[in-house]
This record gives C-alpha cells, structure tokens and sequence, in this order.
C-alpha cells in the first residue's frame, strides 16, 4: 500500500487494451495539473502502456507497484 | 505521436478489432487518426455492415465467445458501437475509398453518419497518409 494521496481513483480491473488507455486519459482530462491519479489495472500491457503514456503526455508516474496480478500507479497531472 | 492513417481492408468481426482498438487508443490520446475502408471492409461503414460483422473462416465457430471476451475486455461487443466510440474522442474520422464503395454497394444514403464521407483513394493516401506520421494497413 502506497503513501500516495491520490486525488483521484480510475479502476480499470478485467479490463483490456485498449480500454485502459483510453479511460486513463479521459480520467486525467477531470483532474487538475498537480493533482493525482490512482490507477488500478489487472491488464499486464498497463506495465509498459502506462510509463511510456506519461513520458509522452508530460505527465509523471509517481510510483507503480503489483500484487496478486492487481497493478497499481499513481500518476501526477502534468 | 501527431497522425495516423490506417488503410483498412480486411472485414469480419474479429479482423476489424485490432484496427479500430489502435485508432481507439490513439484518438483517446488525441492523435489524429484517418481510416480509410477499402475492398470488402468498406462495408463496415453501413449500419447494416457494421452491425453484421462476424468471425469468418477457421474461426467462425468462435464468434459468440470472441464477442463475450471483448465485452469484458470492456470494449462494446458491436462494431457499429466501437466506431461510434472512436467517433465520441473527435479525433478519429471514417472514410469510405469510392472504388470500394461503388463495387461493394455503399453509397451516401446506407454510410453511417460517422462516417466523414466517400473518398478517392489518391486525395486519402496523398493528403491522409503521406501527410500522417505513421500509417498501417490491415
């Protein structure tokens, strides 16, 4: 469990590419430049889609961690 | 990435899925994307067309569990709804190549009102696809 407060929570569980993508940056497009976006995933792309999203988007992945197959990341609005 | 054109040219359910989930996930980023239907595939821009898309071939005994796992994957099972998806990001546009329309019986009364229209092949692939970053055929 993480120290992170997000400030927002997407859960993408059971879902796949390329849903968590796109619910990814729809989320983000609600949230403030600043702000936090937890995100949960159980998709293994999420692992490499989600660090290469934030290097393109300008947006910054915090921390990402896994557990029992259940990803996890928090990202800070760019 | 800025742009992408994708030439479509194979239909049926499942060969339609992954072109339309790279435009998906690319139009949600806010690239610009531009299909272009061509041969049989131009038919998927007909309501009719879209809506009667199936798992052809080897795998037509899978068309009920296909649809059933990209349900939940979470994706809509009908591709008519997977292009009104795309549609929604305002980033991704449908052409219909009118060589393919005039052959495969599509026209501007039966085109889905997705669809941004019937094009001639060379305006897409000169102003579309040579213009785009990147461009992929299916």
């Amino acid at each position: 469990m993480s120290d992170i407060k997000a400030d927002s929570k997407l859960d993408t569980s059971g879902k796949c590419c390329p849903m968590p993508i796109v619910e990814t940056n729809v989320a983000m497009k609600k949230i403030n430049s600043g702000e936090i976006l937890e995100i949960i995933a159980t998709d293994p792309g999420t692992l490499t889609d989600i660090p290469s999203w934030c290097e393109r988007t300008g947006h910054t992945l915090m921390e990402s961690g896994e557990s029992d197959g259940v990803i996890q990341f928090y990202v800070k609005k760019g | 990435m800025k742009s992408l054109a994708i030439v479509v040219r194979e239909d049926g359910y499942d060969k339609l899925l992954t072109p339309l989930a790279f435009a998906y996930l690319q139009g949600a980023e806010g690239t610009q994307v531009d299909l272009l239907f061509v041969n049989w595939a131009v038919r998927a821009l007909t309501e009719e067309g879209a809506k009667g898309q199936v798992i052809q071939g080897e795998h037509a005994d899978q068309d009920g569990w296909v649809r059933q796992q990209v349900e939940k994957a979470g994706l809509p099972p009908d591709i008519y709804d997977v292009i009104q998806a795309l549609k929604a990001t305002d980033n991704v546009n449908f052409y219909a190549c009118s060589l393919a329309s005039s052959i495969f019986g599509v026209n501007e009364d039966n085109l889905i009102p997705e669809a941004s229209g019937i094009v001639g092949a060379s305006w897409f692939l000169n102003e579309k696809a040579a213009k785009a970053e990147h461009c992929q055929y299916f």
